[in-house]
C-alpha cells in the first residue's frame, strides 16, 4: 500500500516492569524467544506496505537502536524512505523528556514535514499485535474518516484504571470515549493505533500543544468526539493482542504463546514477524534432555529438564538442571542440579550449581541482566 | 572504476552433484540444505567473510534458480557492499559465440574480465561441495610467505583412501613436486581439497594457454596444475587439519549431518568468532509439546514437535505429529511427518509429507530419500536405500 507511513511512539510508562526496563524501553523488551516487542509493530507496518517508518524514542533507547540498526531486517534500508530512529533532543520548550505523546509528536514535527506520505499510522509500543494494517488503512479511506481507531473486544484487554474505551454506533462511528476510567463502561478497547492524514495530525498536535495539552486520547480524540467536529470511526482487530506493562502481563504473554492456538493467532504465515538475526546454529538436544511444552530458540544447548518455559537464543541448560515455568533470555545459563520455577532471567543471567529459586505463581522472580546466583 | 582488491574469490557452483540423486534433480549441489539451517554454499561464503575476502564470484550453470534466489544480494554474509560483494556469474553470450562452462578452468577463463575489474594480486578458487571452516587469509599469507605461484590446500587422508583422491607429493619444504590423480599406489596421503590460491598474473597466463590447447579438458586438477608443475612453477601445499567433509553422496550428506550430533561436535558451530551465516527463514522459535520426546538432536526455528525425535536434524518449519517417530534422519525445511509414521535412517527433502502410519527407511542399510514436494500416502513402506521422486509408483 503506497502513500502510507508509520510512526511508533516508545515512551510509555514502565515502572511496573521493574528490573526488566531499567536498561531498555518496553519496545525493546525481549519476548517469545527471539523477538523484541517492537518487532511485531514494525513487521505489521512493513507487511502493510509501509516503507517509511519513524520510531520516537524516549529514555533507555540504546538497546532499541542496537536492535533496529539500519532497518535491514525489515527491508527498511531504502534511499528515500526507510527506518528513522527519532531520539529526543533539547529545544527551547523541551528538555528531552516528553510529558506526553503530543509533545513527542511536536518535537518530531520536522520528520513529519519531511515525509512524503499523505496518510500516517500511529502506534504505541506496549501492545503486541500482528494486524493487517493495510486493511485498516483501506477502511479509513473507504469510509472517508478523519481518524480511524483500531480497537479490540478481547476481554483480557479491559482493565480497571487503564486504557481508553470506545462506544461505537452501527455504522462504525465513535460516539463516546472513556479515558482511564476506574471501571470501564464499554467493551471496545482502543489499541492506541490510529490512522490519520499527516497534515491533520500536525495541525491537531500544534493546536493542542500550544494550549498546554499533552494527551492524544484525552486532549485530541475525546474532544473531537465530544464536539462532533470530525468523523472518527473505529475498525476492529479480531486477532489476539497483549498489553505489556507489568512483570505479570509480560510473563502472561510469554506463557500464553506456548499454546499452539494462541501462537497461530500471532504468527501468521501471511504476516511474518522479522527480527534481528543472530546466526546461531540450531538448538542442540543432548541424550538426557527432557523438554515439555516449551519454545526454544536457535543456539540453545539443552541437557536438562525444561517444562512450560521459553528459552531465548544461546541459553544453556546443564544436565540435571530443572527449569519450570520460566523465561530465560539470551545467553542465560542454568548449571548442574539447579532448580528454578516461575523465574524470569534477563540476558546473560547465570544460575549456579544446585541453586534453588522458586517464585510464587502470580509474581515471578526477576533476575537482572548479567546477575550470577 | 572499481578499487583494487588483494584477493578475489571464485566459487565453482555449477556442478550437478549427480551422486546426490533426486536431491539435486531441481537444485544445484551448493544449494542442498545441510545442518538444520544451512545450505552447503554457506560454508565457503561464510569462510570468505570471516577471512576478510569480500569479493566473490559464484559460477553457476546447473539448475541455478534456487541458488540465485538464495544468494540474493549477499546480505546474510555481509556481502552486499558497494565495492565488491557477491556476484552470480552464469555463462553468457559473447559476440557471435556463446557457450557453457566446459570445465573448472574454462569457467574461470570465461570470467577473466570479471576478475580483471578488481585488478587482484591473487585469486582464490573454491568449490561448493564441502563442509568445513577454513581461514583463507591464513592460507593467503602462507602463499605470499612462500613466494608461491600457486598454493593448494591439502589434508591428510587415511592411506587406504588415498587412491580415491588427487594426491600431492611434496618435498621437505612443502613444495609440490608431483601431482597424481587417483593413484593406484600413492606415494603420499596429502589429498587436494579443491581449494587453490593463485598469483593472478600466473593463473591468467596458464588459463589462456590452456584455452588454446584444443585437446585440454580445461580442468584445474587435470590440466592447469600439471602444466604449472611441468614448467617448474612454485606450487606449495597448505596443510589443513580441521573438519572437512565431502557431501557429494547421499550417504556422506547424511553422515555429515549426523556428525553435528557427536559430542564434542567435530566442527565447532558455536564459535562466535567464526559464525556460519545463512539466510534466515524468519520463523518463531520451535515448539516441543507435552508428550513429545527429543533426544540427541538438532532442531531449529519454526518446528513443531508433538512426536518422538532422536538422533536427527530438523530444518525450519518441520512438523512432527503426535505418535510419529523420527530416528537418525534428516528432515529438510517445511516437511511434515504425520501421526504414527516412522522415519529411520532417511533424508526427507523440502516440503515433503510422510503420510500417517507410513514407514520410511530401516534400522540398517542404505539411506532412504523422499524427494522435494513428494507426498507419501498413508501406510506405505519405503525400504532402505530407496529414493522416492515423482516417478515412483506406490
Amino acid at each position: 500500500m503506497k502513500d502510507v507511513m508509520g510512526l511508533i511512539y516508545t515512551g510509555e510508562n514502565d515502572a511496573r516492569l521493574r528490573e526488566l526496563t531499567v536498561t531498555r524501553a518496553i519496545a525493546a523488551m525481549p519476548v517469545a524467544g527471539r523477538y523484541r516487542v517492537i518487532d511485531f509493530l514494525v513487521s505489521s507496518m512493513v507487511n502493510g506496505g509501509m516503507k517509511n517508518i519513524g520510531v520516537i524514542t524516549q529514555k533507555n533507547y540504546h538497546s532499541l537502536m542496537d536492535h533496529l540498526g539500519s532497518g535491514k531486517e525489515w527491508d527498511l534500508h531504502g534511499k528515500n524512505n526507510g527506518l528513522h530512529i527519532l531520539p529526543p533532543f533539547l529545544t527551547r520548550e523541551n528538555v528531552g523528556l516528553y510529558p506526553g505523546l503530543l509533545d513527542a509528536l511536536r518535537s518530531n514535527n520536522n520528520f513529519l514535514i519531511r515525509s512524503k506520505q499523505e496518510t500516517l499510522v500511529l502506534s504505541n509500543s506496549n501492545i503486541i499485535y500482528n494486524a493487517h494494517l493495510d486493511e485498516l488503512v483501506q477502511y479509513y479511506r473507504d469510509t472517508n474518516a478523519d481518524i480511524t481507531l483500531l480497537y479490540t473486544k478481547d476481554p483480557s484487554m479491559k482493565r480497571d484504571e487503564y486504557g481508553t474505551y470506545l462506544s461505537i454506533d452501527k455504522s462504525g462511528n465513535v460516539t463516546d470515549m472513556e479515558v482511564l476510567p476506574t471501571h470501564p463502561g464499554y467493551d471496545n478497547v482502543f489499541m492506541e493505533v490510529l490512522v490519520i492524514k499527516r497534515e491533520l495530525l500536525r495541525d491537531l498536535v500544534d493546536k493542542a500543544v500550544s494550549h498546554g495539552l499533552h494527551s492524544m486520547d484525552k486532549d485530541i480524540i475525546l474532544r473531537l468526539v465530544q464536539d462532533k467536529s470530525a468523523k472518527i470511526n473505529a475498525y476492529e482487530y479480531k486477532g489476539k493482542c497483549w498489553q505489556i506493562d507489568s512483570v505479570q502481563s509480560y510473563f502472561k504473554f510469554n506463557m500464553d504463546i506456548l499454546d499452539p492456538e494462541m501462537r497461530k493467532g500471532l504468527f501468521r504465515d501471511e504476516l511474518p514477524v522479522f527480527t534481528k538475526v543472530r546466526d546461531e546454529m540450531p538448538a542442540c538436544y543432548g541424550d538426557n534432555a527432557t523438554v515439555i511444552n516449551s519454545l526454544v530458540a536457535d543456539g540453545c544447548q539443552i541437557d536438562g529438564i525444561v517444562e512450560n518455559s521459553i528459552l531465548f537464543r544461546g541459553v544453556k541448560i546443564a544436565p540435571d538442571a530443572h527449569v519450570k515455568n520460566c523465561i530465560i533470555m539470551q545467553d542465560g545459563q542454568v548449571h548442574e542440579g539447579a532448580y528454578i520455577e516461575n523465574c524470569i532471567l534477563d540476558k546473560q543471567a547465570v544460575i549456579k550449581r544446585n541453586a534453588r529459586l522458586i517464585g510464587p505463581d502470580a509474581y515471578p522472580i526477576v533476575i537482572g541482566k548479567d546477575v550470577v546466583i | 572504476m572499481l578499487r583494487k582488491k588483494t584477493c578475489v574469490a571464485m566459487l565453482l557452483a555449477g556442478g550437478q552433484g549427480s551422486r546426490l540423486g533426486i536431491l539435486t534433480k531441481k537444485v544445484a549441489k551448493p544449494a542442498v540444505p545441510y545442518g538444520g539451517k544451512y545450505r552447503i554454499i554457506d560454508f565457503p561464503l561464510s569462510n570468505c567473510t570471516n577471512s576478510g575476502i569480500d569479493t566473490v564470484g559464484v559460477l553457476t550453470q546447473y539448475q541455478p534458480l534456487e541458488l540465485n534466489a538464495y544468494i540474493g544480494s549477499g546480505a546474510p554474509w555481509d556481502l552486499d557492499i558497494t565495492n565488491g560483494g557477491v556476484f552470480v556469474l552464469p555463462p553468457y553470450q559473447k559476440g557471435k559465440s556463446g557457450e557453457w562452462y566446459r570445465g573448472t578452468a574454462n569457467a574461470i577463463y570465461q570470467n577473466i574480465a570479471f576478475i580483471e575489474q578488481y585488478n587482484p594480486d591473487y585469486v582464490l578458487i573454491l568449490s561448493g561441495d564441502h563442509i568445513y571452516k577454513m581461514d583463507y587469509n591464513a592460507m593467503l599469507n602462507y602463499h605470499i610467505r612462500h613466494g608461491a605461484d600457486a598454493t593448494i590446500a591439502v589434508r591428510e587422508v587415511p592411506w587406504e583412501e588415498a587412491p580415491r583422491f588427487g594426491i600431492m607429493n611434496t618435498d621437505s619444504d612443502d613444495r609440490i613436486v608431483e601431482f597424481e590423480e587417483k593413484p593406484k599406489n600413492p606415494k603420499s596421503n596429502k589429498a587436494s581439497m579443491g581449494v587453490y590460491i593463485f598469483t593472478w598474473s600466473k593463473l591468467r597466463h596458464y588459463l589462456e594457454e590452456d584455452e588454446a590447447d584444443k585437446k585440454s579438458s580445461n580442468d584445474f586438477g587435470k590440466n592447469i596444475i600439471p602444466n604449472m608443475l611441468n614448467d617448474k612453477q612454485v606450487i606449495v601445499a597448505y596443510s589443513f587439519n580441521g573438519y572437512w567433509k565431502d557431501v557429494g553422496t547421499i550417504e556422506s550428506l547424511w553422515e555429515a549431518n549426523m556428525d553435528l550430533l557427536e559430542t564434542p561436535m567435530p566442527i565447532d558451530m558455536h564459535d562466535k568468532r567464526w559464525r556460519i551465516f545463512a539466510k534466515n527463514p524468519g520463523m518463531a522459535p520451535h515448539y516441543i509439546a507435552k508428550g513429545a520426546t527429543v533426544k540427541d538432536s538438532l532442531i531449529t526455528e519454526g518446528c513443531e514437535v508433538y512426536g518422538n525425535v532422536s538422533h536427527s536434524v530438523l530444518f525450519a518449519g518441520v512438523i512432527i505429529e503426535e505418535g510419529a517417530k523420527v530416528e537418525s534422519s534428516v528432515i529438510m525445511p517445511g516437511s511434515i511427518i504425520r501421526r504414527g509414521a516412522v522415519v529411520r535412517r532417511a533424508i526427507v527433502a523440502e516440503n515433503a509429507i510422510v503420510g500417517p502410519g507410513a514407514f520410511v527407511g530401516e534400522e540398517t542399510g542404505n539411506i532412504a530419500v523422499i524427494g522435494t514436494g513428494i507426498t507419501l500416502p498413508a501406510g506405505v513402506s519405503i525400504p532402505a536405500g530407496q529414493q522416492v521422486d515423482e516417478e515412483y509408483t506406490f
